[in-house]
C-alpha cells in the first residue's frame, strides 16, 4: 500500500482583482504518492503555480483559496494557522522557483541566505550552520563551494544561481519539493545538469517531488505520473508512460504533438489559440475553443473527470470515441 | 571586471564604494562634511571663546572687524563671530543629523509597513504620510517653535526645534520606502523567503528593508542638509532658542547692521552655504555610486 503525502481535493483558488475574479485553479484534485515524483503539465496561466503556492498556503494577494482541501501527511493544511504553517514550510516542503536571478536576495551572500534558513528551522549555532550551507553546495555540485559561500547572486551564473536556490530549498531536508519550472529560465545544457540533479538529490533524499514544467520532455525524464492542467481545470491524469502512449484528451494530444524531436519529418503542430480569459472561461469544456474535435455538447457542458482505467482519469466528452496519436518516449 | 571576482564578495557596498571614490565632486563634497564634522566635534578646543560669551566686550573689542586676533570680527554686543561660528557649527549639525535620524527610523518603519501590509493600519498610515508632505511646514514649524518654547518646554532648547522638525519631515522617507516595499514584496526571493517560512517581521526587516538602504541613505543624506537650513531659516526669523549659539541665530543678529558690521552675517552665511552644499554634493555622489541602473 502506497502512502499518500499529499492529496489536494476539489481546490479552488480565485484572484479578486479589479477586473473580475480570475479562476486560476477551479476545482482541482491531485494524489502524489510518497516518494515519487509527479508531474503538473499545462500552458502559462493554467493554474501550475498557484497550485503550489496553495499548497504552499504563499498564493500572493488579491488571490485567495475559497474552496477545497488539501492534506498532507494525513493533516489538513487548510484549517492551519499561519504559524503552524511557518513551521511546515522549509523542514517539510520547499519551493525552486523559475528563475534563480530574482529568487535570490541580491543583497546577501551565498552563504547568509543559506545559513538564514539552517538558523531558522534548526537549532544551530552560526558556525554549524556554515558548515552545513558548505556541505550543501559541495552536494548540488558547485565547484570551489568555500570561495562560492563568499560570493554574492549576481556574482555567479544562471545555473550555479538555479543549485544554490536547489540548496537553500533542500537546506532543511523537505518530504516535498515543488519544482517550478527550475530550468525554463536556464541554457539547455545547464538544463540537463540540473534535472540530472535534482533527480539524484531526490533519490539520496527519499523526497517526493512535484514537477511544474509545460515541456513534455522533462515530463517524460522525470516524471511517473502526470497531470494535465488547463484553465485552471483537470484534463488528465495517468501513469507517465500511459499518457504518451494512450493519451485521452485532445488537449494532452497536442501538448504531446507541439514537442519536437529529432526524428520528426513533419511540421511542429502548434496548439491554435490561447488560453483562456479567467474571468469568464468559456462555456461547457474549458478547451473547446482550441479543440479540433469539438462539438455542439462540448459548448454547452463541461465533462466531468471519468475513469478510463485504474488511474487514468479524463475529462472530455468523446474520450471514448477518439482516436487520439500518442508518441513513444 | 573579472579579477574582481572571488576575491572576496563584492556587495553592493563595495561596489557603490569603488564608484564614489572615483567621483571627483562627490569626494570635494565627502571632504566638506568631514571638516565641519571635525569643527562640530572639536569646537570647545577650537573655539578661542565660549559660546555666547561677551568676553570681547571687556577686552574693548566689540564691534571690530576681521583681524588676527578675532578673524571673523565682533558683534557690536561683543560677541566673537568665529567662535559663534564654531559653536553654531556643532550645534546646526546636531539639529541636522538627530533630526535625519529619528525622521529616517519613523520613515522607514511607517514606510515599510503602509507597503507590506494591506489594510486599516496601511490606509491611515499613507494618509497621515500624504498629509504631512503637502502641508505648508515652514509655518507650521514656526508656529510649534513659538508654542511650544514660550509655553511648554521651556528648557528644551535645540532638542524641541530638532522634535518639530522630525514631527514634521519624515514624509518624503516614508514615501520612498513605501513605494521601494510594494515593488519589492512582490518579487520572487520575498516569495522565496516566505515559502522556506519566513514571518513577515522578518521578511519586512531582514529581506525588504536591506535592500531599500540605497535610496533611503541618499534622501537622508539630503535631508541632513535640508534640516540645517530649516534651523537657520526658524533662528534667522527669530524663532530658535535665542540661548544657544546658531548660525541662524548669528544671521539674526547681523541682520540688524549689515551696512556696518557685514562681518556679522557674512561669515555664517558662507558656512551655512558650504556646509550645505558639501552635503548635497555629497547625496548626489552617493546617488550615483548606489543607483543599480548605473553599473559600469
Amino acid at each position: 500500500m502506497v502512502e499518500k503525502l499529499l492529496e489536494i481535493s476539489n481546490l479552488r483558488t480565485y484572484f479578486f482583482t479589479e477586473a473580475g475574479v480570475v479562476k486560476a485553479v477551479d476545482g482541482i484534485s491531485v494524489e502524489v504518492n510518497k516518494g515519487k515524483t509527479i508531474g503538473l503539465v499545462g500552458e502559462s496561466g493554467s493554474g501550475k503555480s498557484v497550485t503550489a503556492q496553495s499548497v504552499l498556503r504563499i498564493v500572493p494577494r488579491p488571490g485567495r483559496i475559497v474552496d477545497g482541501s488539501i492534506r498532507f501527511a494525513g493533516e489538513d493544511l487548510l484549517s492551519k494557522s499561519e504559524n503552524e504553517m511557518r513551521k511546515l514550510r522549509g523542514p517539510q516542503m520547499a519551493i525552486v522557483f523559475q528563475d534563480p536571478t530574482t529568487s535570490l536576495n541580491p543583497v546577501y551572500t551565498v552563504e547568509k541566505q543559506l545559513t538564514d534558513i539552517l538558523m531558522l528551522h534548526k537549532d544551530l549555532t552560526k558556525a554549524e550552520a556554515s558548515k552545513t550551507a558548505l556541505s550543501l553546495l559541495q552536494h548540488v555540485g558547485i565547484q570551489e563551494p568555500e570561495k562560492r559561500l563568499k560570493a554574492y547572486p549576481h556574482e555567479l551564473s544562471g545555473g550555479m544561481k538555479q543549485r544554490i536556490a536547489i540548496a537553500r530549498a533542500l537546506s532543511c531536508e523537505p518530504t516535498l519539493l515543488f519544482a517550478d519550472e527550475p530550468t525554463t529560465n536556464l541554457d539547455v545544457t545547464i538544463q540537463a545538469q540540473v534535472l540530472e540533479l535534482l533527480k539524484q538529490l531526490q533519490k539520496e533524499y527519499g523526497m517526493t517531488m512535484v514537477m511544474i514544467t509545460h515541456d513534455m520532455g522533462i515530463v517524460a525524464d522525470m516524471t511517473e505520473r502526470v497531470t494535465v492542467l488547463y484553465a485552471g481545470k483537470v484534463m488528465e491524469v495517468a501513469d507517465t508512460h500511459t499518457l504518451f502512449t494512450s493519451p485521452k484528451h485532445p488537449y494532452t494530444e497536442a501538448l504531446l504533438k507541439a514537442v519536437p524531436s529529432v526524428k520528426q519529418t513533419r511540421a511542429l503542430e502548434v496548439i491554435p489559440g490561447n488560453i483562456p480569459n479567467l474571468i469568464e472561461p468559456p462555456t461547457g469544456c474549458v478547451f473547446h475553443p482550441r479543440c479540433k474535435y469539438a462539438k455542439e455538447i462540448c459548448v454547452k457542458s463541461e465533462p466531468a473527470l471519468e475513469k478510463v482505467e485504474n488511474g487514468h482519469d479524463v475529462a472530455c466528452h468523446f474520450w471514448r470515441d477518439l482516436k487520439l496519436e500518442g508518441r513513444g518516449r | 571586471m573579472p579579477e574582481e571576482r572571488g576575491k572576496r564578495g563584492a556587495s553592493q557596498w563595495a561596489v557603490a564604494w569603488r564608484r564614489f571614490k572615483r567621483n571627483k565632486s562627490a569626494l570635494i563634497g565627502s571632504a566638506i562634511v568631514v571638516f565641519f564634522v571635525a569643527v562640530a566635534l572639536l569646537a570647545p578646543y577650537i573655539a578661542p571663546y565660549p559660546a555666547r560669551s561677551y568676553l570681547p566686550l571687556y577686552e574693548g573689542d566689540a564691534g571690530s572687524p576681521p583681524s588676527f586676533k578675532h578673524p571673523f570680527g565682533v558683534e557690536d554686543s561683543g560677541i566673537d563671530v568665529f567662535s559663534e561660528t564654531i559653536h553654531g557649527t556643532t550645534n546646526d549639525l546636531y539639529v541636522g543629523l538627530a533630526a535625519t535620524l529619528i525622521t529616517t527610523l519613523i520613515g522607514v518603519a511607517v514606510g515599510a509597513v503602509a507597503g507590506y501590509f494591506k489594510g486599516a493600519i496601511s490606509d491611515v498610515l499613507l494618509g497621515l504620510t500624504q498629509v504631512f508632505f503637502v502641508i505648508p511646514v515652514l509655518l507650521l514649524i514656526l508656529l510649534f517653535a513659538r508654542v511650544f518654547s514660550v509655553l511648554v518646554f521651556r528648557g528644551l532648547g535645540l532638542t524641541l526645534i530638532v522634535l518639530i522638525l522630525s514631527f514634521f519631515g519624515w514624509s518624503s522617507i516614508a514615501f520612498i520606502v513605501r513605494g521601494e516595499t510594494l515593488r519589492l514584496k512582490e518579487m520572487e526571493f520575498i516569495q522565496a523567503a516566505r515559502a522556506l517560512g519566513a514571518s513577515s517581521y522578518r521578511i519586512l526587516f531582514r529581506h525588504i528593508v536591506p535592500n531599500i538602504l540605497s535610496p533611503v541613505i541618499v534622501v537622508a543624506t539630503l535631508n541632513i542638509a535640508g534640516f540645517i537650513l530649516t534651523e537657520v531659516v526658524v533662528s534667522f526669523l527669530g524663532f530658535g532658542d535665542a540661548n544657544t549659539s546658531t548660525w541662524g541665530l548669528l544671521l539674526n543678529e547681523g541682520f540688524s547692521f549689515i551696512r556696518t558690521d557685514w562681518w556679522v552675517s557674512l561669515f555664517p552665511g558662507i558656512a551655512v552655504v558650504v556646509c550645505v552644499l558639501g552635503f548635497n554634493v555629497m547625496g548626489d555622489g552617493l546617488s550615483d555610486a548606489l543607483n543599480p541602473r548605473l553599473r559600469e
